[in-house]
């Protein structure tokens, strides 16, 4: 089959390997129709995350159909034929974490837990396509994927609904939601959102949906915030403002209730700090960029919530503990617990609430990844979202 | 090592030298570091003394290493499985199944009464093996056993299953004592090899505790990728991913296909 491998940072090739097949009892085969590129994979393409292997396969939003399980696969959770989107966390479904519904802090599902344990103490869920510290997993930009634990995370899809409208829910849209509902939302309250790409996004409209009475996108992308705008929220081009000040202004002087940080590691600012902060990650003494950060945490208002969907990979420097300790705030985050949200919001998607497809801008075959990766990473083409789809052939 | 006077006395030198150098008020750790320091400062002087105290430093140092590796080693992990003891007990009292989760084990074979027989991999793929004799068996409290006299390695172990009184499940404590073939060379060697008996019990017991909560124990070993030439092998090894996996558990005639 054809598989987009990581031969090395900004080095992506796409190569005819062997078919997956089943190694586990309760894994599943999946024949992949639709696939995208995250912002996730952005970090991996970058080479900011560690414990990459050459020959890599990336991807970890797909779905499409089950082709074939193993013998401990229960038949009616799943069997050959149904039509699937698969959750990018992997769960076993029965250690004490997967029983609270802490699903992308599965107990059981990372081979390699030990290396994130050196880096994290425990470790989170095994995650498809992304760093051999969360398991190693190949993923599924490719034509098939070799779905472990298959009775537990894919989601069935009924015929009748374009594959668009629920590819997104493998990850970006739950994780946009979680980044809400991660923002203690009362009605009527004022949620700041640092970030407008694909789960920025999804996190802007899912705060109204949670009832918040504003939202402020904050981006310089000149479409990014034009797509923030037609879901309703005011915005903040950070080119053109201080953002601590405009959000001050905004306020009334009192801050917005909750911050959310859509970005993570790979940020972008102005200033000193923010050069100190580049030179920093370029010479491997801090993993991630914290700019985004630490401005939500010197936002947020007093007693308010600070959401980080956003992916850091380790250590950062400089964090305004002091602002967190005295305002009182509340900080939450995590890798986005799937399975909580996947039939909910399938069901919002159903009843016409939303169709998650606005946010695709590219729909390209798996061929021309490596160039839709550069173009996506450099927001060239007004590239929001780059659809993948396995087995279209390049046009000539 | 607890030999008597008389088989002492008719030993050969090294037995003798042996046993002079455990009756030391000290232990081999401080001489190693007495040793260490005899050879450096003899090396340094560069004269026939000089030669003579390095020397003296290397029989000292030779001792020392003979010493620690006949010094029994005893490494534990604790881990709370989401499971009952009855149900953890049976699991791991059926042990012919215990390479199912102990990754560096080839094969146990229950040879009636209460013994069985255990061969493991040991660095490089070297067979290593070992008759144990079952010393304890407690259903859902305990199991020990012990290495018989004939064995490659000396060890005995034990776990014990102990319920949590705020009812999450089990803390299941494995302990093994060993010594090492080799010595603390050996351990250096097998720790290289990402076989260090430490690593190996905890990881052994990490697998235990995924078997009993869902049947199968994760695994990466054998799923498709692209060429990983030198960096993607360097990191396979550098994560243990070819010592550390279990291999894949569906065999061919359990799998149902399209």
């Amino acid at each position: 089959m054809k598989a987009l491998c990581w031969m090395g940072k900004e080095k992506l090739e796409v190569h005819d390997v062997p078919d997956p097949t089943i190694l586990n009892p309760r894994d599943a085969i999946v024949r992949i129709t639709t696939t995208c590129i995250c912002g996730s994979d952005l970090h991996l393409y970058d080479g900011y995350v560690p414990t990459l292997e050459q020959g890599d396969i990336l991807g970890h939003e797909f779905m499409g159909e089950v082709v074939e399980v193993g013998s401990g696969v229960d038949p009616n959770k799943l069997k050959v034929g149904d039509r699937v989107v698969v959750p990018f966390t992997i769960a076993c479904g029965s250690c004490q974490f997967c029983q609270d519904e802490l699903w992308s802090c599965c107990d059981n599902s990372n081979p390699n837990a030990w290396v994130a344990e050196k880096i994290m103490g425990y470790s989170p869920s095994g995650l498809f396509g992304y760093t051999h510290m969360l398991g190693g997993y190949s993923g599924g930009q490719a034509q098939y994927a070799r779905v472990p634990f298959a009775d537990v995370g894919p989601l069935k899809i009924p015929d009748g609904i374009p594959d668009e409208k629920v590819i997104f829910l493998s990850d970006i849209f739950p994780t946009g939601y979680m980044g809400a509902e991660n923002c203690n939302i009362r009605p009527g309250d004022t949620v700041a959102v640092w970030g407008c790409g694909p789960v920025g996004q999804f996190a802007i409209r899912s705060c109204f949906m949670l009832g918040a009475g504003r939202v402020i996108a904050i981006d310089r992308v000149r479409e990014r915030l034009d797509m923030a705008r037609a879901a309703g929220a005011e915005t903040l081009n950070f080119d053109e403002a201080d953002v601590l000040d405009a959000l001050h202004e905004m306020t009334g002087g009192r801050g917005p209730d909750s911050c959310m940080d859509v970005v993570g590691m790979e940020a972008s600012g102005h200033g000193a700090l923010y050069a100190m902060d580049r030179a920093k990650q370029m010479t491997r003494m801090q993993m991630d960029r914290p700019i985004v950060l630490r401005q939500a945490i010197m936002a947020c208002r007093k007693g308010g919530s600070v959401s980080v969907p956003g992916v850091y990979a380790g250590f950062i420097d400089k964090v305004p503990m002091g602002a967190f300790v005295n305002k009182g705030l509340t900080m939450k985050s995590g890798q986005t617990h799937m399975m909580r949200y996947m039939k909910p919001l399938l069901e919002r998607v159903q009843a016409g609430e939303i169709d998650p497809s606005f946010v695709i801008s590219h729909t390209l075959p798996l061929d021309a990844a490596p160039e839709a990766y550069r173009m996506f990473r450099d927001k060239q083409d007004q590239c929001t979202k780059v659809v993948l789809k396995p087995w279209d052939q390049m046009a000539a | 090592m607890n030999s008597s006077f008389s088989e002492r006395s008719s030993g050969n030198f090294q037995e003798r030298l042996q046993q002079g150098f455990a009756d030391l008020p000290f232990g081999p750790k401080t001489l190693m570091l007495g040793a260490g320091a005899l050879i450096a400062y003899g090396v340094s002087r560069r004269s026939k003394a000089g030669t003579a105290i390095a020397g003296v430093g290397g029989v000292l140092a030779y001792g020392a290493m003979r010493q620690m590796s006949q010094e029994p080693r005893e490494v534990k992990a604790t881990f709370l499985v989401n499971a009952s003891p009855e149900q953890c007990y049976s699991i791991w009292r059926n042990f012919q199944s215990l390479p199912k989760f102990m990754a560096h084990l080839k094969e146990v074979r229950e040879l009636g009464g209460n013994q069985s027989e255990w061969v493991a991999l040991g660095p490089m793929q070297r067979e290593v093996c070992w008759t144990a004799e079952t010393r304890e068996d407690e259903p859902g409290r305990r199991i020990s056993w012990a290495s018989l006299p004939d064995s490659d390695i000396e060890t005995s172990g034990r776990v014990d299953f102990r319920p949590d009184p705020q009812g999450r499940g089990t803390f299941v404590t494995a302990e093994v004592q060993y010594s090492a073939p080799g010595g603390p060379l050996g351990v250096a060697f097998a720790t290289m090899m990402g076989k260090h008996p430490e690593f190996m019990v905890h990881e052994d017991l990490r697998r235990f505790k995924a078997l009993v909560e869902c049947g199968e124990v994760p695994t990466t070993a054998g799923q498709t990728h692209g060429p990983r030439g030198m960096h993607g092998h360097a990191g396979q090894v550098l994560f243990r991913e070819t010592n550390n996996q279990l291999e894949p558990q569906a065999g061919d005639e359990l799998r149902m296909s399209a």
